[in-house]
């Protein structure tokens, strides 16, 4: 191992960055709060980008890793102990004065600090706290802070923790049981979700107790108040996405998760329990459909079973999640603009949050049309095969399968680049990519 | 003859125009607002210049707000401040198209009225702006220690984008400055922020950094480098939510 001393900043910044940007969880969303005058900083609760990477990925928070050294030895992990690699390490004062200067610049929303497992994970652990604890206190920063929970680290660290970070996150990494034991021996189920439901229930207890405080008029710190998240690696094991979004799913019943951050496998030290480096690079258009599912299931009241099944395990490649369901369930369409409730104009192609709660409110002060609803932000050219606007379709529509997804594709349905820009060969992504071909004739 | 007041294009003018165009419709049933430097004569109207005036802004604030709520008021007040020359006309139609409601409270929601669709688009159009220099503002930190930030914003979005820092940075000295409209936004530490009307343009060329300005640059540009994944490269998506007019002043995209 190698290990440098009295290492530049610039240095090491570069190291660990590098080392902690395979992290997806790094949005700066999820609380609202202004500054109170004595320090730097305030939240939004919609969250702030502030720049965008290369790779088309959004830059939102200072995200690194605290040091990258570590002792575990997770397959997938570039940080894996038994990797060779230049490591670093930062001193909380670094951390601080690196995100001081960089929010005062606008250049970031905030800190996102994650960590190798250096010694131990309560050595970690104390070691974020205490660079938390510098920046809350001593620089009285109060921008938005996420931090992970080191899995195995102790319940009243992570309590201590929690009161000083607005989001905290473990990640999960692999959606099953079976995968973490082949590709992360030192983490196991338990570890994981230990740290997971420390923080839901501190979360509980605190709304027992706000009210109490609230009426006394005190402020007091709150404990992870943007909640917490979780990230799944997506091609690294053979799971389907059925099986995923089934995780996904029981995650935000049962753990009250924010959001579960899907990221497609990218191959950066080889095992032979690992996928071969491939041509065609990360399964991205894979960890796109996840994302779409996982917005139907938090925003537009779909469930997972109504997505997928045990036969059908896999998204369609050539279709979003929402235009499959509807096209494999045209009994319930079109729906009449003018009448159908909030909940089913939310399962039209086309109609997202925001165009139906316009939709509705509009409508009762007259009657729409097509181009009205054009202008209410509803996209229409994947829309039209499934509403009628005073009783009738903007064209004459056969409403069958085969004719309305020819004019789906037809009409330009967005596929991520990686995907179009391969053409027709994207055929052959259905060979590994545990895709079932699709079920349809007639697509020239 | 319908009559068009001609107004300055900010907000104090145009407010103005309507309160002077909202007598006139009371009167003669119709009026025209239109903004000075946008104006398109028709045949039959008369132009007729309006007198900014904060008195009658004020007033037509506190109407709008009274009769239509403070959502439609904010909305009004974002399309005010959009770059398209209609918005007098466009704000004016949405305020008459309220009279006719039941609950004008219910106005911005009524959006198959041209008027008000027109409204709600250009308020739109101002607040993703607003939100992307919320986002891709940079600050530069002067020999003095003052952060100055440049901007080239297509609507006057320089006093929806103050208050943001203001807030989150009250015990710095800081200027925003706007060179398409030459407003400037200054902040004194731990005061009230200011607007600054008619700007002269920027003196290119003497600004003096301070020496860890430059630290600083190169450190961003080295974290902007390091965090990107280059399996997953992709320009073209980097453009789409980071369009390249807003590069200007950002300083992970200078040349190196």
């Amino acid at each position: 191992m190698r290990i440098a001393k009295d290492m530049e900043l610039y240095e090491k910044l570069a190291i660990l960055s590098d080392a902690a940007k395979y992290d997806v969880a790094c949005t700066s969303s999820g609380v609202d709060r202004n500054g109170d005058g004595t320090g730097m900083g305030n939240c939004r609760k919609a969250g702030i980008c502030h720049s965008f990477s290369s790779d088309g990925r959004c830059i939102s928070l200072l995200k690194i890793l605290f040091t990258n050294e570590c002792v575990f030895d997770c397959r997938y992990c570039i940080n894996r102990r038994s990797n060779d690699i230049r490591r670093a390490s930062f001193t909380p004062e670094e951390v601080c004065r690196l995100t001081m200067e960089f929010y005062r610049r606008n250049y970031i929303e905030g800190l996102f600090l994650s960590s190798g497992v250096l010694k131990s994970p309560d050595y970690t652990m104390e070691l974020l706290y205490a660079t938390l604890l510098k920046l809350r206190t001593e620089y009285r920063f109060q921008g938005y802070i996420h931090v992970k929970a080191i899995p195995g680290a102790s319940p009243e660290l992570i309590r201590r923790i929690g009161f000083l970070a607005d989001r905290m996150s473990v990640n999960l990494e692999l959606p099953t049981e079976e995968g973490l034991r082949k590709l992360a021996p030192h983490k196991s189920r338990k570890t994981i979700l230990t740290p997971m439901r420390l923080v839901q229930n501190g979360r509980e207890e605190e709304r027992g107790e706000l009210a109490v405080y609230r009426g006394a008029g005190e402020k007091r710190p709150r404990f992870v108040p943007a909640g917490q998240s979780t990230q799944m690696i997506i091609g690294a094991t053979p799971e389907t996405d059925y099986q995923i979004m089934a995780v996904a799913e029981a995650l935000y019943q049962k753990f009250d998760l924010k959001r579960v951050f899907y990221s497609a496998f990218v191959p950066v030290t080889e095992d032979e329990n690992l996928p071969a480096l491939s041509e065609k690079g990360p399964p991205l258009l894979r960890e796109h459909r996840l994302y779409q599912a996982d917005w139907l299931i938090r925003y537009y009241h779909f469930q997972v079973s109504e997505l997928l099944d045990e036969a059908h395990p896999n998204f369609n490649v050539l279709l979003d999640p929402k235009c499959d369901w509807a096209l494999r369930h045209l009994e319930e369409f079109p729906v009449e603009i003018g009448k159908a409730d909030y909940r089913t104009l939310l399962r039209v192609p086309g109609i997202g949050c925001k165009s139906a709660g316009r939709i509705v409110k509009a409508r009762r002060l007259g009657p729409l049309d097509f181009g009205d609803l054009k202008k209410m932000g509803v996209v229409l050219k994947r829309a039209l095969y499934f509403i009628t606007c005073n009783g009738k379709m903007m064209y004459p529509v056969r409403m069958e399968e085969d004719y309305i997804l020819r004019n789906l594709l037809d009409a330009g349905e967005r596929l991520p680049d990686s995907v179009r820009n391969m053409g027709y060969r994207q055929l052959s992504l259905f060979d590994d990519q545990n895709y079932p071909a699709p079920g349809f004739t007639g697509v020239s | 003859m319908k009559r068009v007041f001609v107004c300055q294009d900010n907000v104090t003018g145009i407010f103005s125009a309507l309160y002077d165009a909202w007598l006139e419709c009371r009167k003669t049933g119709e009026a025209g607002v239109a903004v000075r430097g946008f104006l398109e004569q028709k045949l039959f109207c008369d132009y007729v210049e309006s007198m900014p005036s904060a008195k009658k802004a004020a007033a037509v604030e506190r109407m709008i707000l009274k009769n239509l709520g403070e959502t439609a008021a904010r909305e009004l007040y974002y399309a005010a401040l959009s770059r398209d020359g209609e918005k007098g006309e466009a704000i004016l139609g949405a305020m008459l198209a309220a009279r006719k409601l039941r609950d004008s409270r219910r106005i911005m929601e009524q959006l198959q009225e041209p008027h008000v669709a027109r409204v709600f688009e250009l308020s739109r159009n101002v607040k993703n702006e607003t939100h992307s220099f919320l986002e891709f503002i940079r600050f530069r930190e002067l020999e003095s220690r003052i952060l100055l930030a440049r901007i080239r914003p297509k609507n006057q979005v320089l006093s929806c984008i103050a208050p943001h820092f203001a807030d989150r940075l009250p015990l710095e000295n800081w200027m925003i400055l706007d060179e398409t409209w030459h407003m400037a936004a200054v902040h004194e530490k731990q005061k009230q922020w200011v607007l600054v009307r008619d700007v002269p343009d920027f003196p290119g060329g003497q600004l003096k950094f301070s020496a860890q300005e430059e630290e600083m640059t190169r450190l961003w540009q080295g974290f902007c480098r390091s965090i990107a994944i280059e399996e997953r490269r992709n320009e073209k998506l980097q453009r789409t939510h980071l369009p390249l007019w807003y590069r200007e002043h950002m300083v992970e995209f200078f040349p190196a």
